[in-house]
């Protein structure tokens, strides 16, 4: 418990300081937001009252405790580029909203295809190359071996395929040539909510497919670094089928440092989203991140990176406390 | 009887020294000559497929597009060198010390590196490029920034490991001086796992570049580069696939390549 | 009955078992000694149904009663040996720290064995288990049954082990050096243990060890084994009586034994005396550098904190005083907001090491005999006390031939980095670079080292040479007092003699004092003048190595005595 305590203040200090730094960020950059919001032609008196409208005549640390007593109030500012009408500014808040269900649909859809198939696939991967390796040879073991090597070349290569790139070559192989979706046919969750998830598979399969490969051969190294374990012998010596050994005490042991690398790839999808939703034409935080970042719409960005930060670092933390629940070796005593 | 993918040429490593080697040379070739001019606009040869006269077809200018990507990976080949020198030699520095003196230095280099780790990269990159704005040397700034912190660690980690090593305590006991204890003893063995984790550098600074400059943050024209052509190229997949599949395969093809070389390194230890 | 029949096993085409025969009958217990790979553990894991894919039986065959269990030209029938393995036949592993699993429960991997051969209940099983644990001497056998690999001692961990082989008492009980990683006092217990189980339960066991000596007092009939063949069979007495081959004798031999006559005999009561005249005598070189040394050391030794007057004329005899010293350990990670945790490892020390003789420190691990010794370098700044050295830069050599060796670098670049080091420190010590060369090959030669070596890497050598370019390492500078820190202990027991007998040899020729610390007392009583033991942290008894031999004053001492 005590643990759990120290590792919530570390989680809360470092987003303390990726604000910070956040926020600090902007500050330095050159170019005044007032003209760039107004053009050039506005009226002094125009831009001193937007200059107060914004804050920004005040010294940095009280613009940083208001904007950060805004954001844990739910005031998440507002935008310098979008606006709601003439007259009133967009509030961040209102141009997130919307966007985020797309993403974490997104995210998780490509979480539940890698937990999917990696998994199986990793353990029956290492029990062909054991095989190819293994005790009783003969025929088994030279289909292990041939497909164990194949295996081998499809995964290398396919983590060689950046995700941008596999989007592309998803949308011209299923969709132009297969036919199975049509490209930028995006639907909105708020009107078909199936024919959102229909259309999300394919932009999932994209970020998915790299980090099945990777998690995949991560879980087959990881079992058979533990097939070579001494308890395995000892277990051997009990008697015990190779089923059993596997199954039965080769797969938990290979599973923990699986745990750390999903929480990982976890974050990874993260970043993985926002370059896909902008081959799939996604309407997503990613997406809407990048075109703040081209048009310098700092407030957005701001409050995009610390959300991105907030998800990242609570995973870990998740993946953290899984961690000590599977392994005795550090929950116990 | 020696193995299969042991030994010093073993098939991974020529492998990957084939199609690296291959890809830098086109690269470097792309700096001086490119078999068409890439700039020169021909209507006449707009979206030539693949053939002889165009190897990898032509784009919706009539452009050679095999002279883009020799031009396009002559930038991302040069920008991932100097982003993995520059933080190579950061992480070699700072991991040597770090790791071998410990002490409150390495607790606030750690603590940076740790937070900074856990981070997704694309996304620190993106900050850092939203402060400094796009452009190729900002490209180069903000990945060499954001690849410093798994360089320290890798290095930070085998200085740990080998300080603590019989052999090192006993170059202390004969009064061996920490200088050439940290570069001169312990250096040395440090090197097969930095040069894995530089191709692995290597390769993550292509991807980084190449996906930078696919969302427009990246370099800017009249910088050719392979990302951009992929977003300009998307528009055409149905007329002109080729035009997508080329840069597209080009990357793939030299991040596989460094990948093999990298795979055939690490069996040789 | 087993029957082992002219059993050859290959690797890849190698034969590392040749021609193999033994028979074992219930209620005996068969010794296989060997070095490491003279194949006894191939033989041992092929009996088993264990030995790696690569394996291939060649020739003979194995029975267990008249059940062919292995033959040559058939691959290991898995399913048969799935019903003896754990039912008819066990086996106990070296490694008690890793070769439980480390995410079940104990209890339930014991069980495991009920589960897969048996056919009780839940509850039955279970109080089997539980009873079985209270028979090989776990108590409190209910908290072990619950308890993780991590939270058990090795002794422990050794009997839940024994526990698993011996709970559907099987015909055969196959050890592979049960007791190896285990401290001397457990190594007994469990020992016993055994023996107890093979009288009560009339099974036949195979026990491999390397030790001679062990075998001789646990088996009824010893086999030896070279290079995969059995060399010498018979029972103890036979083999020690009367060794029929060169290899057997070059074995007892070898094994370090307080029966035997030490080499070198020297009487300590007399040393002061004569090292007060040894010491002018020393190498001219030598004298200078120690001259030239001394300032400096006294000047490392203020940066230690250590307050100490360096006397060497009146104190010529000793090189080494250690005062009423207590060192500590940093517990807890290493973080900004914990508050460390300071134990005391080792503490009032108090001893002098003589100038030319040899210090043997004893011990069972974790009772401070490597935190004092690297205290006495400075590798250990946070003590209490005084160390005084009367020495230049003491070296170290340490017990793993394998880390102890800079792996990038030729030997003959890391017998030069001594003398480049001290002549960097001091500038008069600096030598030219043709000087250096003929001082590192001199040394290579000193240790038994061809030239050839000069130019090769440390991973070209076997144990026994690195073993050989570290001492050569420690002793160029001529230090006048090094540290070895279980020298030998990672070596096979020929060559450990062979080691052992070069460095008395080069301390004679170097007049070299020497601390020499080990958990073998019977290798300290070969190679000390003078013997320490050390329990908890507290140095317990000190005297000359005869005396402590045949009147040893502490209780302790006497167990470790007669455990060894």
């Amino acid at each position: 418990m005590k643990y759990f305590g120290k590792k919530l203040i570390t989680l809360i200090m470092t987003l303390f300081l990726v604000s910070v730094a956040a926020f600090l960020a902007f500050q330095v950059i050159p170019g005044d937001v007032v003209t760039s919001i107004l053009g050039t032609e506005a009226t002094p008196e125009r831009e001193e009252q937007l200059r107060e409208e914004l804050g920004l005549n005040d010294p940095p640390a009280v613009r940083y405790f208001h904007w950060i007593t805004g954001v844990l109030q739910g005031d998440l500012g507002v935008s310098y580029r979008y606006s709601k009408n003439m007259n009133e500014m967009m509030p961040v808040a209102e141009l997130i909203g919307d966007k985020l269900p797309v993403t974490l649909w997104l995210a998780a859809v490509s979480l539940v295809f890698i937990v999917a198939v990696s998994i199986p696939l990793g353990v029956l991967w290492a029990g062909l190359s054991d095989a190819a390796h293994g005790r009783r040879g003969g025929m088994l073991a030279r289909v292990g071996h041939i497909l164990d090597a194949a295996l081998g070349v499809v995964t290398q290569a396919t983590m060689a395929v950046p995700s941008f790139f596999l989007g592309i070559l998803v949308t011209y192989l299923l969709g132009i040539v297969l036919g199975l979706f049509a490209p930028g046919g995006y639907v909105s969750y708020q009107e078909n909510f199936a024919g959102f998830l229909v259309y999300l598979i394919f932009p999932a399969l994209s970020i998915a497919i790299p980090k099945i490969a990777m998690t995949s051969r991560f879980l087959r190294n990881s079992m058979l670094t533990e097939l070579s374990a001494d308890y395995v012998r000892t277990a051997y010596s009990k008697g015990t089928s190779k089923r059993r050994v596997m199954y039965g005490h080769v797969l938990r042991n290979a599973m923990m440092p699986v745990v750390t690398f999903l929480g990982m790839i976890v974050a990874e999808i993260v970043a993985g989203s926002i370059v896909v939703e902008q081959v799939f034409g996604l309407p997503g935080i990613g997406r809407l991140l990048i075109s703040s970042i081209s048009t310098r719409d700092f407030p957005v960005v701001e409050i995009l990176i610390l959300y991105i930060t907030f998800v990242v670092i609570f995973v870990y933390f998740l993946v953290d406390i899984l961690y000590r629940v599977i392994d005795p070796r550090i929950s116990g005593t | 009887m020696k193995q299969s993918g042991s030994g010093k040429w073993n098939k991974y490593f020529v492998a990957g020294l084939f199609m690296t080697g291959l890809a830098v040379l086109l690269g470097i070739v792309g700096f001086f000559w490119t078999p068409y001019s890439t700039t020169e606009m021909s209507a006449a040869e707009k979206f030539a497929a693949p053939s002889m006269q165009h190897l990898f077809g032509t784009d919706n200018f009539g452009r050679d597009i095999f002279s883009r990507v020799m031009q396009g990976l002559g930038t991302t080949i040069s920008i991932s060198s100097l982003v993995v020198l520059c933080s190579g030699s950061v992480g070699i520095l700072l991991g040597a010390v770090t790791g071998y003196f410990g002490g409150l230095l390495d607790e606030v280099v750690m603590r940076i590196t740790d937070a900074l780790n856990g981070f997704p990269s694309i996304l620190l990159t993106l900050v850092i490029i939203s402060v400094l704005g796009s452009g190729r040397q900002n490209v180069i700034i903000s990945l060499g920034l954001v690849f410093v912190p798994s360089f320290v660690r890798i290095v930070r980690s085998e200085f740990i490991r080998l300080r603590d090593m019989d052999y090192i305590k006993r170059a202390r006991l004969m009064g061996v001086g920490k200088l050439r204890i940290l570069f001169v003893h312990i250096l040395p063995n440090i090197f097969s796992v930095f040069w894995v984790s530089v191709m692995i550098g290597f390769n993550n600074a292509i991807l980084a570049e190449s996906g930078m400059s696919y969302l427009g943050i990246g370099v800017q024209p009249p910088d050719a580069s392979l990302g951009k052509m992929l977003s300009d190229a998307q528009g055409y997949l149905q007329s002109a696939p080729w035009y997508a599949l080329a840069p597209g395969l080009t990357i793939v093809w030299v991040v596989l390549g460094f990948s093999l070389f990298s795979e055939g390194i690490r069996r040789n230890q | 009955m087993i029957t082992i029949e002219n059993l050859s096993v290959a690797f890849d085409g190698t034969e590392v078992v040749k021609h193999v025969s033994l028979q074992l009958e219930d209620g005996e217990i068969l010794g296989v000694v060997g070095e490491s790979g003279s194949g006894k553990s191939v033989t041992a894991l092929t009996l088993m149904g264990l030995a790696p894919a690569a394996a291939q039986v060649t020739s003979g065959r194995i029975l267990y009663d008249d059940v062919v269990l292995q033959e040559a030209g058939r691959p290991c029938d898995k399913a048969l040996y799935e019903k003896y393995q754990g039912a008819r036949m066990s086996m106990v592993f070296q490694e008690p720290m890793t070769s439980l699993n480390p995410t079940k429960r104990v209890g339930g991997q014991v069980e495991e064995v009920l589960k897969l051969h048996t056919k009780l209940a839940k509850e039955e099983s279970r109080s089997r288990v539980l009873e079985t644990f209270a028979a090989v001497g776990l108590h409190d056998a209910e908290k072990v049954y619950a308890s993780y690999p991590h939270q058990l001692s090795g002794g422990m961990r050794q009997r839940v082990m024994i526990a698993m082989a011996v709970i559907l008492h099987p015909g055969l009980i196959v050890a592979d050096e049960p007791t190896t990683a285990l401290d001397v006092t457990i190594q007994n217990q469990i020992i016993a243990l055994l023996q107890e189980i093979n009288q009560k339960q009339k099974n036949a066991m195979l026990f491999i060890t390397h030790d001679l000596n062990l075998a001789k007092r646990l088996c009824q009939k010893i086999a030896v084994m070279k290079d995969g063949c059995v060399v010498e069979y018979g029972t103890g007495e036979e083999i020690f009586g009367n060794p029929r081959q060169a290899y057997t004798k070059e074995l007892i031999e070898a094994v370090p034994s307080r029966l035997k006559k030490r080499r070198i005999l020297k009487a300590p009561s007399n040393m002061a005396d004569e090292m007060n005249v040894g010491i002018p005598k020393a190498p001219s070189n030598m004298a200078d550098e120690m001259n030239a040394g001394m300032p400096k050391a006294s000047v490392n030794m203020a940066k230690r904190k250590i307050t100490g007057t360096l006397h060497s004329a009146e104190q010529g005899s000793s090189i080494l005083q250690v005062r009423n010293l207590s060192v500590f350990y940093q517990e807890g990670s290493n973080s900004l907001f914990s508050r460390n945790k300071k134990r005391c490892v080792v503490s009032g020390a108090e001893f002098d090491i003589y100038s030319g003789e040899s210090l043997g420190l004893v011990g069972e691990s974790g009772c401070g005999k490597t935190s004092l010794s690297k205290a006495i370098l400075g590798m250990n700044r946070d003590i209490q006390g005084n160390i005084i050295h009367h020495s230049l830069r003491p070296q170290m050599i340490f017990q793993d031939p394998y880390s102890s060796l800079n792996p990038a670098k030729t030997i003959g670049w890391l017998l030069q980095e001594p003398l480049r080091a001290a002549g960097a420190l001091d500038k008069s010590l600096a030598m030219t670079k043709a000087d250096m060369e003929t001082a590192a090959y001199d040394m290579l030669r000193r240790v038994g080292m061809g030239e050839k070596y000069f130019h090769r890497k440390p991973s070209q050598l076997s144990g026994g040479q690195r073993q050989r370019v570290s001492i050569a390492q420690a002793l160029i500078t001529n230090p006048g007092f090094i540290v070895a820190d279980e020298p030998v202990s990672a070596l096979d027991v020929t060559i450990q003699a062979q080691i052992m007998e070069l460095l008395q040899q080069l301390q004679q020729e170097m007049k070299l004092s020497c601390l020499f610390i080990s958990h073998d007392i019977n290798v300290v009583y070969q190679m000390c003048d003078r013997i320490m033991i050390m329990k908890e942290g507290r140095i317990i008894e000190i005297g000359e190595t005869e005396e402590i031999f045949h009147h040893p004053r502490e209780e302790y001492t006497q167990l470790l005595l007669c455990n060894s």
